[in-house]
C-alpha cells in the first residue's frame, strides 16, 4: 500500500498534469473576413439571418413565432450549474466568413479556413481520400464554421445512393418538403428556453434524409467551430431515416480561446422509421474556460430523437470533454414498438468546468428497449452531475430498460452528482438502474505500475478502462481522437 | 385558517405530490369521537404512552413518564406544510447515559379536521431511546420532529400510517453527533395519502443514519417520501431502502438524497429503492440522488420497479401454492426488507401484522 507521502506526492503530480491538461490545444482563432448581423437580438435578427438565407416565407414565419415565444419563456434553473447571468443582446446571432465559399471539396476552400481544419486535425480521412489513397475509409463531411456551412463533400457518390447530405440552409432552398414536413416535429419551437431561441435564430446545421431501405454508403460527419468573437452558434441538425435505412452521423465542435464566454444552442432532431437505425456520435471539445473559470463555451444543447417506427433504434454516444458549461441530454422518444434507445455517454470535467447532462428515455411503445451507460469523470475543481429520466406509460408493454451510471473522482475539490428520475406506468416494465461512485483505487493503481507503466500511464490506462464500455460504441476515427483527449485531461490525476 | 400558499407540481421537491385535498380538509370540523381500541403494541417493557386527539393530549389515557409537553424550537419556515406548525408539542430529553423505562409509544388520533403538532427528541451522550408513533384517523395530521442526537446517543424511531383516509404530512430535522445512531423507519398501510420530508444531517465523526420503509398503496392513494441524508464530517455510514407497493390508481414516489459534504471522506452510503407494480393503472416514480463533494467515499444506489418475479411465482406455483396465496408471500418478503430493521420485537412484529393485513385486504 502506499504512504502518505507517496500520496501527497502524486496529488501535486495530478495538478501537474492538470496544470498541463488546461492548456487547450485547439485554442487558436484564425483571421478570416467576417460578416456579422448586427450585434443583439430582436426580431430584426431573425429576419436578417431569414433573408441572408434566402430563406421562403414560411421559414421567416416560423422563426418569428419562435422569437415571440421566446421573450416569455424563463431560462431553467433546475440544473446543478452556477452561470452567470447572459445578456443575450450582447452577442452576434450571425457570423459568415466573408467569401462565401461556393465549392465541392476542401481543395477549394479558402487556405485560412482550411488551416483551420488542418490545425484541428479532424478532415484526415477527406485529405487522404483527396491525396488519393488506396482503401481510405470514406467519411463525408459538412464543416460549420461560426454560422456557416463551408464545405459539404462527397455530395455527389450520397447523391447516387439516395443520401440528401446537405447544410440545412441548402435543404430549405433545396427540400422544403422535407424539411417543413419534419422540422420542430421532434423538438417543437416552444419546447425550451435554449431550442426557442435556437429555433428563431438557427443558423445553418446539417440536413440528411436516408431514402427507403438504404445503408448510407459513409459515416457522415459534421464538425462545428466557433471562430469569431462574441458569437453564438445556433445549429440545427435534423436527420430522416425512412424505412430500413441506416446511417451513422459522427459530429465535433471546438472553439477558439476567449476570455469571454460564448453561446452555443444547438437543436439536434432525429427520426427513425419503421426498422430504421441512426447511430449518433458526438466528440464535444469546446473551449472549457481557463483554470480559473474564465472564458469557455455555454453549450446549452437539446437533443432529441423519435423512434417512430416498429423495431426503429437511436444510439446516442458522446464523449464530453470541452465547455465551460454543458447542459445536454440527448433523448428518445421510444414510440415505435420494439423500438430501441440506446445513450453512451462519458463526460470529463476539469478545472472549473460544469457539466449537466444525461438522458431521457420516454417509452411509449409495447416492447421498447433502452439502456443508458454514463460515465462522468470529475477533476479540479468541477461539478459533473448525470441527470437522467426514464418513463414508461401506461400502455407501453414489456418495457426493458437498463441504467448504470458510474461516477469517478480524481481529487478531493471535485464533485460528482447522479440525478436519476424514474416514471413508471405500467407493471410489465422490468427496470433497473444502478450507480456507483468511487476513485481510482490505490491497488489498481499499485498493480499498474508494478508492471513497469509510469504513473501518468497507469492512470490514462485506468480512466480509459472505466470509460471502455462507451468508447466502445465510437466509430474508430473517433473512438482514437476520445480516446488521446481523455488522455490529455488525465495523464497523472490522481487523487 | 387556510393555506395561503402550496406548492405546485412544478416545484421540484413537490413535483410527484398532490396537495389538493388539504384546503378542504383545513376547513372541516373534528368530530372528536375517539375509538375505545387503539393499536397500542403489547411488550414486555412498558414506557410512557401518549394519546394526541386533533393535536391535543388526551391526559386521561396517557402517561407521561420521561415525555413533557413544552415548547419546542424549531423553525420550519422553509417548509410548505411544517410552517403551520405551532410552537408547544412532546418533548424526549434524555440525560447522559440514560434510557427511558420501555418503549415510548404515541399515537396520533385525526377525527377529521387538521392538526398541526411539533415533537423534539434530545439524546445526550450515550442515551438510548426507542419511540413508536400511530398515526390513524382521517383528518390532516401535519407533524415536525426537531431531533438531536449527541455523541454516541441510539435513537430508534418507527412510525406507522394506518389513519382510513385524510392526509399525514411528517416533516424530519434530524443532527447526528459522533458515533451516533438514528433509524428511522416508516410504515404506510393505511387508507390516506402521505408527505414524508427528512432531512437527517450526520453531523459527527462516524454517525450512523437509517432511513427507510414501505409504502403501500392502492385506491387513489398517494405516498411521497423525500429524504436527504447529509453527511458532514468523515467515516459516516447511511443505509436509505425503500419499498413501494402500488396497487389500483395508486402513486407511490420516493426521492432520495445522500449528499457528502466537501471533505467527508470515507462515507459510505447505500440507497436501494425499489417498486412493485400491482396494476397496471398504479405509478411508481424514484429518484435515488447522490451528491458527491468528496473523493474517498463509497456510495452507490440500486433502484428497480417492475412486477412481482414471473420465475419465482411459477416457482411457488409448481410446489402447488396457489396464485394469490404466491403472489401475497412474494408481496410481503419484498415488504418485509424496509421493516425487518426495526429493533424491538414486538415493533415489528406489529408492523409486519399491519402489513400483511394490508396486502390481505385487497
Amino acid at each position: 500500500m502506499t504512504a502518505p507521502e507517496d500520496i501527497s506526492v502524486r496529488n501535486r503530480e495530478a495538478q501537474e498534469a492538470v496544470d498541463r491538461a488546461s492548456t487547450y490545444e485547439w485554442g487558436f482563432s484564425s483571421d478570416i473576413e467576417q460578416e456579422f448581423a448586427p450585434k443583439g437580438l430582436n426580431e430584426d435578427t431573425a429576419r436578417f439571418i431569414s433573408a441572408k438565407k434566402k430563406e421562403p416565407q414560411w421559414m421567416l414565419d416560423w422563426r418569428l413565432k419562435a422569437f415571440r415565444k421566446w421573450k416569455e419563456l424563463q431560462a431553467p434553473n433546475w440544473a446543478k450549474l452556477n452561470i452567470a447571468p447572459i445578456d443575450y443582446q450582447d452577442a452576434f446571432y450571425y457570423a459568415e466568413p466573408k467569401q462565401k465559399p461556393t465549392i465541392a471539396s476542401l481543395d477549394e476552400l479558402d487556405p485560412e479556413i482550411r488551416r483551420t481544419y488542418e490545425k484541428l486535425g479532424i478532415p484526415i480521412e477527406e485529405q487522404k481520400v483527396l491525396a488519393g489513397v488506396e482503401g481510405a475509409r470514406k467519411v463525408a463531411v459538412d464543416a460549420v464554421f461560426d454560422s456557416v456551412s463551408v464545405a459539404t463533400t462527397f455530395r455527389e457518390e450520397l447523391k447516387r445512393a439516395g443520401v440528401i447530405f446537405l447544410s440545412i440552409s441548402e435543404a430549405v432552398r433545396e427540400h422544403p418538403e422535407l424539411v417543413r414536413k419534419w422540422l420542430g416535429k421532434v423538438v417543437p419551437i416552444h419546447d425550451n428556453y435554449f431550442a426557442t431561441l435556437n429555433s428563431a435564430v438557427f443558423s445553418d446545421g446539417t440536413f440528411v434524409y436516408i431514402p427507403e431501405g438504404v445503408r448510407c454508403p459513409m459515416e457522415l460527419s459534421t464538425y462545428f467551430r466557433i471562430n469569431a468573437a462574441n458569437t453564438g452558434q445556433f445549429e440545427r441538425t435534423l436527420i430522416i431515416a425512412e424505412k430500413g435505412s441506416y446511417v451513422s452521423y459522427l459530429e465535433g465542435c471546438t472553439a477558439p480561446m476567449r476570455d469571454e464566454n460564448q453561446l452555443h444552442a444547438a437543436v439536434v432532431e432525429l427520426v427513425a422509421l419503421d426498422d430504421a437505425e441512426i447511430k449518433y456520435s458526438t466528440v464535444q471539445n469546446w473551449y472549457p474556460g481557463d483554470a480559473e473559470g474564465k472564458g469557455g463555451i455555454y453549450n446549452f444543447v437539446t437533443k432529441r430523437a423519435l423512434c417512430q417506427g416498429k423495431n426503429s433504434k437511436v444510439s446516442w454516444t458522446q464523449v464530453e470533454t470541452g465547455s465551460a458549461v454543458t447542459w445536454k441530454y440527448p433523448s428518445c422518444v421510444l414510440a415505435g414498438e420494439n423500438s430501441v434507445g440506446e445513450f453512451y455517454s462519458v463526460a470529463l470535467t476539469n478545472n472549473r468546468q460544469q457539466a449537466d447532462t444525461g438522458t431521457k428515455m420516454i417509452h411509449l411503445g409495447k416492447g421498447s428497449r433502452s439502456t443508458i451507460v454514463s460515465k462522468g469523470i470529475s477533476a479540479g475543481r468541477s461539478d459533473n452531475t448525470y441527470r437522467g429520466l426514464v418513463r414508461v406509460g401506461p400502455t407501453a408493454e414489456n418495457v426493458r430498460n437498463y441504467t448504470q451510471c458510474d461516477s469517478l473522482l480524481l481529487g478531493d475539490q471535485c464533485g460528482a452528482h447522479t440525478v436519476p428520475y424514474i416514471e413508471v406506468r405500467n407493471p410489465t416494465a422490468q427496470i433497473e438502474h444502478e450507480a456507483t461512485t468511487s476513485k481510482i483505487s490505490d491497488d489498481q493503481l499499485f498493480y499498474a505500475m508494478s508492471r513497469g507503466l509510469s504513473q501518468e500511464d497507469a492512470v490514462a490506462l485506468i480512466v480509459n478502462g472505466f470509460a471502455r464500455e462507451v468508447l466502445q460504441q465510437l466509430p474508430m476515427e473517433f473512438a482514437v481522437e476520445a480516446q488521446k483527449l481523455l488522455g490529455i485531461s488525465l495523464e497523472g490525476s490522481v487523487g | 385558517m387556510s393555506l395561503l400558499e402550496l406548492p405546485s407540481a412544478r416545484d421540484e421537491n413537490w413535483r410527484w405530490s398532490d396537495l389538493s385535498a388539504l384546503p378542504a380538509i383545513l376547513d372541516r370540523q373534528p368530530s372528536g369521537t375517539v375509538p375505545e381500541a387503539l393499536p397500542w403494541i403489547e411488550c414486555t417493557r412498558e414506557g410512557p404512552r401518549l394519546l394526541f386527539v386533533d393535536g391535543k393530549l388526551a391526559a386521561e389515557r396517557s402517561n407521561l413518564g420521561t415525555v413533557e409537553i413544552g415548547m419546542v424550537d424549531a423553525d420550519p419556515a422553509d417548509h410548505a406544510l411544517a410552517k403551520q406548525i405551532g410552537r408547544e408539542g412532546w418533548r424526549l430529553r434524555l440525560a447522559q447515559d440514560h434510557a427511558p423505562q420501555g418503549l415510548v409509544q404515541i399515537i396520533h388520533v385525526s377525527t377529521g379536521a387538521a392538526d398541526h403538532l411539533p415533537a423534539q427528541i434530545e439524546l445526550d451522550v450515550d442515551a438510548q431511546a426507542s419511540v413508536v408513533e400511530t398515526y390513524v384517523g382521517e383528518g390532516w395530521i401535519n407533524r415536525l420532529a426537531q431531533i438531536r442526537l449527541f455523541k454516541g446517543a441510539r435513537l430508534m424511531l418507527s412510525r406507522r400510517l394506518l389513519g382510513a383516509g385524510g392526509y399525514v404530512s411528517i416533516t424530519d430535522r434530524a443532527s447526528v453527533g459522533e458515533g451516533a445512531s438514528l433509524t428511522v423507519t416508516t410504515l404506510a398501510a393505511g387508507g390516506g395519502d402521505t408527505r414524508l420530508d427528512g432531512r437527517i444531517v450526520l453531523a459527527g465523526l462516524g454517525a450512523f443514519a437509517e432511513a427507510g420503509g414501505a409504502l403501500l398503496g392502492r385506491t387513489k392513494q398517494r405516498h411521497d417520501a423525500n429524504l436527504v441524508i447529509r453527511h458532514e464530517q468523515p467515516s459516516g455510514m447511511s443505509r436509505q431502502v425503500w419499498r413501494s407497493v402500488a396497487d389500483q390508481q395508486a402513486t407511490c414516489s420516493v426521492a432520495a438524497r445522500v449528499e457528502v459534504a466537501r471533505g467527508a471522506q470515507k462515507t459510505d452510503g447505500v440507497q436501494s429503492l425499489k417498486g412493485l407494480l400491482l396494476a397496471r393503472t398504479a405509478s411508481i416514480n424514484a429518484k435515488p440522488e447522490l451528491e458527491i463533494f468528496a473523493d474517498d467515499v463509497k456510495c452507490a444506489h440500486g433502484a428497480t420497479v417492475g412486477e412481482l418475479d414471473r420465475n419465482a411465482l411459477f416457482y411457488l406455483a409448481s410446489r402447488g401454492v396457489p396464485q394469490p396465496e404466491a403472489q401475497a408471500l412474494l408481496t410481503q418478503a419484498f415488504v418485509t426488507d424496509a421493516i425487518e430493521r426495526i429493533g424491538e420485537e414486538a415493533v415489528r412484529e406489529a408492523f409486519h401484522a399491519n402489513a400483511v393485513t394490508w396486502l390481505g385486504a385487497a
